[in-house]
C-alpha cells in the first residue's frame, strides 16, 4: 500500500465490501444491545416490559445477534481487510467475495427472522431455543436453515482467503506468510475443524428430526456435537481480537509488536488445542466418563497458554511504545502510553478485563469447583467479560481506527469515543461483579425471574437487591454505550471530505519472522496433529455416546417451543394430580 | 528460535502454573475423592419411566445403615418426589432422569449439581451435615415456564425423620345393619424396625395398638365397629401412627336397590 493513502484510496471495492461486513456487525451489535438491556432490567425486576415467557425469546436473539452474527461479521470484515492489507493484494474474484457476504447475510437473516417471529402469535415460527438450541427443545427448521446457510459463507470467506495466500505464494515463493495473514488462515483452520461438529449435529440430526423426517434423536449426542463446536467457537470470536491486539495495539501504543514468533506459536496452539476441549461444558452430563472429562480438562488447562504468552507479548509492546514516547522507570511508562486515544484505550481495557476473566474461566475448567458455579450466574459473568468485553470492546476500539481507513473520513467524536469505551469499561464491572457473586450464591443463569417462593439466597455481603441494582446499573451503562458507539459509527461514515489522523501503516515486529523456523508456516502439518488430537479426545466418548443412547435417541419426541398451551395444560394437570395425591 | 529471556522465564511459570491447576485438580477428584458426575447411570427412555421399577414411583429409600437412595424425575416444569426429604449426616444417592427435555437438578448453593438428560441417569451421591430447606430449581432453560420449575429438599435431624407411612382402607358408605371395618397399614422404609402406637378412632370407639414394623415391612391394626351402634348419618373417623394422621368420614344410610345389589360387589 503506497505511504499516506488509506486503505480506502488503495481498494475501494474491497472497503466497500468490508463496510458492508461492518454494517451487518454494528447493526447485530445495536439490536443485541437493546434485548440485553431488557433482559437486565427483567430478571432483576426492576422493569418488566414483557410477559415472562417472552424473556426467552428476547435471550435467543440477544445470543445468536451478538455472538453469531455481530462477533463474526465483524471477523469477517476484519480479516478481509488483514488479508488483503498484508498480502497487498485484492481477492482473486471480487464475486466470489461478495457472494460469501450475502450467503452469511440471508442465513443471518433467515434465522432472525425465525427467532423474531416469536414475539407475534400472527406467524406460526418459533425459535426461542437460545444460542445452544439444546434438543429436543425444537426450533422451526428456518432456524437450522439460517445457521447452516450462516456457517456455509463463513467457509466460503476462509476459502476465499486461502485462494488469496496461495495466489500470493505463487509470486513470491519462499516467503514466510505475513503475520496477519498467518492469523487469519489458522484461525479460519481452526473453525473448519470444529464447525464440522455443529454442521454434523443440524445437518444429520436436528434438521431432518424438526422436518420430521426422522422420528427422534439423541440429546446427549447433538449436545456433545454442540459443544465439538461450542468452545472454539468462543475462540472464533476472540481471534479477531487477538489480531487486533497483536497487529494495531503496538503500533498505537507507540512502538512495534515485540514477537512475530511467539504469535505464531500462540496461533498455532490455538489451532491444537481450542476443539478436543468441549467437553469441559459437559462436566455435569450423565452419560460420559470421568475419564474423558478429565482429558478435556487437562486440554483445557493447556490452552491457558496461549493466552499467557499473549499476556506477555501485548504488555511487552506496549512498555516498548511507551518507552519510544519517552516513557521510563519501572511502572512510570504506563503514563506516557497515548490514553486519550480511544483505540488504544478501549483495547487496553478490554486486555485487562480478558486477564480477570481468564482466571474466572480457569474456575470453570476446574472440574470438580465447577459443580459450585456451572449454570449460575457466573458463566454469563464469564461469558460477559470474554466475548461482551475482550472481543466486543475491541472490536469497538479497532472500529475507531479501522472504519476511518475503511472510508477515508475522519473519526467523528474522538473524546465521545474515549468516554464510550470507559463507559462499557465502567458497566462491565458493575455488570459482571454483580454476575460473578449472584452465581456464587447460586442465582441461575438464562431465566426470566431467578426469584424462588421456596428459599432465598444466602448472600454473605450484601444482598440479592444490591446485586440486582448493580446489573441493571450496569446493563444500562452498557446499552448507553453501545448505542453511542453506533452513533459515532454513522457519524463517521458521513463525515466525507476529511481524512484520518492515522495513515493506516503497521510497522514490522521487533523480533520478525526471520527469528522462528519455517516449520511455523507449515500448515499441513498443524492440522494433521489438531486433527490427531481431535480423534483422541472426541472418538471415544462419541462412540460411547451413541452405544448407549443409540444413533437416532431412545425414541424421545420433539418438544417444539411453541408450547405456551401445552404447557398450560401440562402443568395444569401436574397441579390437579398433586392435589389429588395430597 | 530466538526468544527473548524474560519470555522464556515466563514461558516457564506459566507452564509451572498450568501444571499446578491440573495437579489440584487430580488432587480434588483423587485425593479427596470428589467423584463426577459420569456414565455410571444407566440409560433409560422416557417413555419407560411409567413402568420403570424405580422411576415409575418417585421415592426416598434407604438402602443401608446411613444410605439412602433418591429416584426423583424431572418434567416441564416440576419435581418428583416434591418435597424430597432426607437425613442429615447419610450418604445420599440422587437418581434423576427426565421425562422430556433437558433440565438440571441443582440445589441451590451447594455443589449437589448436575444436568438431567432425557436418555441419561445422572447419579450424585452427596452427603448433608446441614439440617434445613434447600431450594431445588432446574437451571437449564426448558420451555416458557422454565423459571417456574422448583421443588424442595428437606434435610431433616437423623431422629426427625423416617420412611414410615400410613395407608387407612375405610368404606365410605355402610348399610346400617352392616359393619364398619376400618385399616390402618404402617409401611416402614427404613431397614431398621421401628416401634409406633397406631390410634384409630371411630365415634365412641378407640383402638390403640403399640405394632413393631419391621425395616421395608408393614403392620395392620383392625378397627370393626357396627354400624348399628353408630346410627345413621356421617361419621369422622381419625387414625394416626406417630405424627402421621388420617381422617375421613363414612356414612351409615339405608342403601337403595341399586347400591346393595348392584356393581359395587359385582
Amino acid at each position: 500500500m503506497p505511504n499516506g493513502a488509506t486503505f480506502a484510496d488503495a481498494y475501494p471495492t474491497q472497503a466497500r465490501h468490508i463496510r458492508a461486513a461492518f454494517w451487518a456487525s454494528f447493526l447485530s451489535l445495536g439490536v443485541g444491545a437493546f434485548f440485553g438491556l431488557i433482559q437486565a432490567l427483567h430478571r432483576t425486576d426492576i422493569l418488566r416490559v414483557i410477559e415472562s415467557q417472552t424473556y426467552y425469546t428476547v435471550l435467543t436473539a440477544h445470543g445468536v445477534f451478538l455472538v453469531i452474527s455481530f462477533t463474526i461479521f465483524f471477523l469477517v470484515g476484519v480479516f478481509q481487510w488483514a488479508v488483503t492489507d498484508s498480502l497487498e493484494r485484492p481477492p482473486v474474484d471480487m464475486r466470489f467475495t461478495w457472494g460469501w457476504y450475502g450467503l452469511m447475510s440471508l442465513g443471518a437473516s433467515l434465522t432472525a427472522f425465525a427467532i423474531l417471529a416469536g414475539f407475534t402469535d400472527s406467524i406460526d415460527v418459533r425459535a426461542n431455543v437460545l444460542f445452544t438450541f439444546y434438543a429436543p427443545l425444537q426450533a422451526h427448521p428456518l432456524f437450522y436453515v439460517g445457521l447452516v446457510v450462516f456457517v456455509v459463507g463463513t467457509w466460503l470467506a476462509g476459502a476465499d482467503w486461502f485462494r488469496s495466500w496461495l495466489a500470493w505464494k505463487g509470486d513470491n515463493p519462499g516467503e514466510r506468510i505475513p503475520l496477519p495473514t498467518f492469523m487469519v488462515l489458522t484461525t479460519m483452520i481452526m473453525w473448519y475443524i470444529s464447525s464440522i461438529g455443529v454442521a454434523v449435529a443440524i445437518l444429520a440430526f436436528i434438521l431432518p428430526w424438526s422436518l420430521e423426517l426422522t422420528g427422534s434423536l439423541n440429546p446427549t449426542l447433538t449436545r456433545t456435537l454442540f459443544w465439538y463446536f461450542g468452545h472454539p467457537v468462543v475462540y472464533f470470536w476472540l481471534l479477531p481480537a487477538y489480531l487486533l491486539w497483536y497487529i494495531l495495539l503496538p503500533k498505537l501504543a507507540g512502538g512495534r509488536l515485540f514477537s512475530d514468533p511467539l504469535a505464531r506459536v500462540v496461533f498455532i496452539l490455538f489451532v491444537l488445542l481450542s476443539t478436543p476441549v468441549g467437553i469441559h461444558h459437559q462436566y455435569l452430563d450423565p452419560g460420559i466418563s470421568e475419564g474423558f472429562k478429565f482429558i478435556a480438562m487437562t486440554n483445557t488447562m493447556f490452552l491457558l497458554l496461549p493466552s499467557l504468552l499473549t499476556a506477555f507479548t501485548i504488555i511487552a509492546s506496549m512498555e516498548h511504545g511507551a518507552r519510544q514516547r519517552g516513557g521510563e522507570g519501572y511502572f512510570n511508562w504506563l503514563t506516557a502510553l497515548p490514553w486519550r486515544d480511544p483505540a488504544f484505550t478501549g483495547m487496553a481495557l478490554a486486555g485487562m478485563v480478558f486477564a480477570f476473566g481468564g482466571f474466572t474461566g480457569i474456575v470453570n475448567a476446574g472440574m470438580n469447583i465447577n459443580y459450585l458455579v456451572h449454570n449460575t450466574l457466573w458463566v454469563p459473568g464469564h461469558i460477559h467479560t470474554q466475548v461482551g468485553t475482550a472481543a466486543a470492546l475491541t472490536f469497538m476500539a479497532g472500529a475507531y481506527w479501522l472504519v476511518p481507513q475503511l472510508t477515508g473520513n475522519r473519526l467523528v467524536g474522538r473524546g465521545l469515543a474515549l468516554v464510550q469505551v470507559v463507559l462499557w469499561f465502567v458497566g462491565i464491572v458493575f455488570m459482571t461483579n454483580s454476575m460473578y457473586r449472584g452465581g456464587l450464591v447460586g442465582i441461575p443463569r438464562r431465566t426470566a425471574e431467578p426469584q424462588y417462593e421456596g428459599f432465598e439466597y444466602e448472600v454473605a455481603a450484601g444482598s440479592v437487591g444490591e446485586l440486582n441494582a448493580q446489573l441493571a446499573i450496569g446493563g444500562t451503562i452498557l446499552f448507553v454505550s453501545a448505542m453511542l458507539f453506533l452513533a459515532l459509527m454513522v457519524l463517521t461514515a458521513f463525515n466525507g471530505g476529511t481524512e484520518p489522523i492515522d495513515d493506516g501503516s503497521i510497522p514490522p515486529a521487533l523480533s520478525g519472522p526471520e527469528d522462528s523456523p519455517a516449520v511455523l508456516d507449515n500448515l499441513k502439518l498443524w492440522v494433521a496433529i489438531a486433527a490427531v488430537l481431535v480423534v483422541i479426545a472426541y472418538s471415544f466418548p462419541l462412540a460411547s455416546i451413541v452405544s448407549r443412547g443409540g444413533l437416532f435417541g431412545p425414541d424421545i419426541g420433539p418438544i417444539p417451543v411453541a408450547i405456551d398451551a401445552a404447557s398450560t395444560v401440562a402443568r395444569t394437570a401436574l397441579e390437579a394430580v398433586s392435589a389429588v395425591v395430597r | 528460535m530466538r526468544i527473548h529471556q524474560y519470555e522464556r522465564v515466563w514461558l516457564l511459570a506459566s507452564m509451572v502454573l498450568i501444571v499446578g491447576f491440573i495437579a489440584t485438580i487430580t488432587y480434588g477428584a483423587v485425593g479427596l475423592g470428589i467423584t463426577m458426575v459420569d456414565d455410571r447411570g444407566a440409560t433409560i427412555a422416557p417413555d419407560e419411566i411409567n413402568e420403570d421399577e424405580r422411576f415409575g414411583d418417585p421415592r426416598v429409600e434407604q438402602v443401608g445403615d446411613d444410605e439412602y437412595e433418591v429416584y426423583a424425575v424431572a418434567m416441564t416444569f416440576a419435581f418428583q418426589p416434591d418435597p424430597i426429604e432426607i437425613p442429615a449426616d447419610s450418604e445420599v444417592t440422587f437418581y434423576v432422569t427426565s421425562r422430556d427435555v433437558i433440565h438440571s437438578f441443582y440445589v441451590v448453593g451447594t455443589n449437589t449439581n448436575t444436568m438431567v438428560i432425557p436418555g441419561e441417569i445422572s447419579v450424585v451421591t452427596v452427603e448433608f451435615d446441614e439440617p434445613g430447606e434447600y431450594g431445588l430449581i432446574c437451571t437449564e432453560y426448558c420451555g416458557a415456564a422454565h423459571h417456574e420449575m422448583e421443588g424442595q429438599l428437606a434435610v431433616l435431624e437423623d431422629e426427625e425423620f423416617d420412611l414410615t407411612e400410613l395407608e387407612v382402607e375405610a368404606p365410605d358408605e355402610v348399610e346400617p345393619d352392616g359393619e364398619i371395618e376400618i385399616t390402618a397399614t404402617v409401611t416402614n422404609g427404613q431397614l431398621e424396625a421401628i416401634e409406633e402406637t397406631v390410634t384409630v378412632e371411630l365415634g365412641d370407639e378407640t383402638l390403640e395398638e403399640s405394632v413393631t414394623v419391621e425395616g421395608d415391612e408393614s403392620e395392620s391394626v383392625t378397627l370393626t365397629v357396627d354400624a348399628a351402634d353408630l346410627g345413621e348419618g356421617d361419621h369422622d373417623w381419625t387414625a394416626s401412627a406417630g405424627d402421621l394422621t388420617e381422617s375421613g368420614t363414612v356414612s351409615v344410610v339405608e342403601g337403595s336397590e341399586d347400591d346393595t345389589e348392584g356393581g359395587d360387589d359385582a
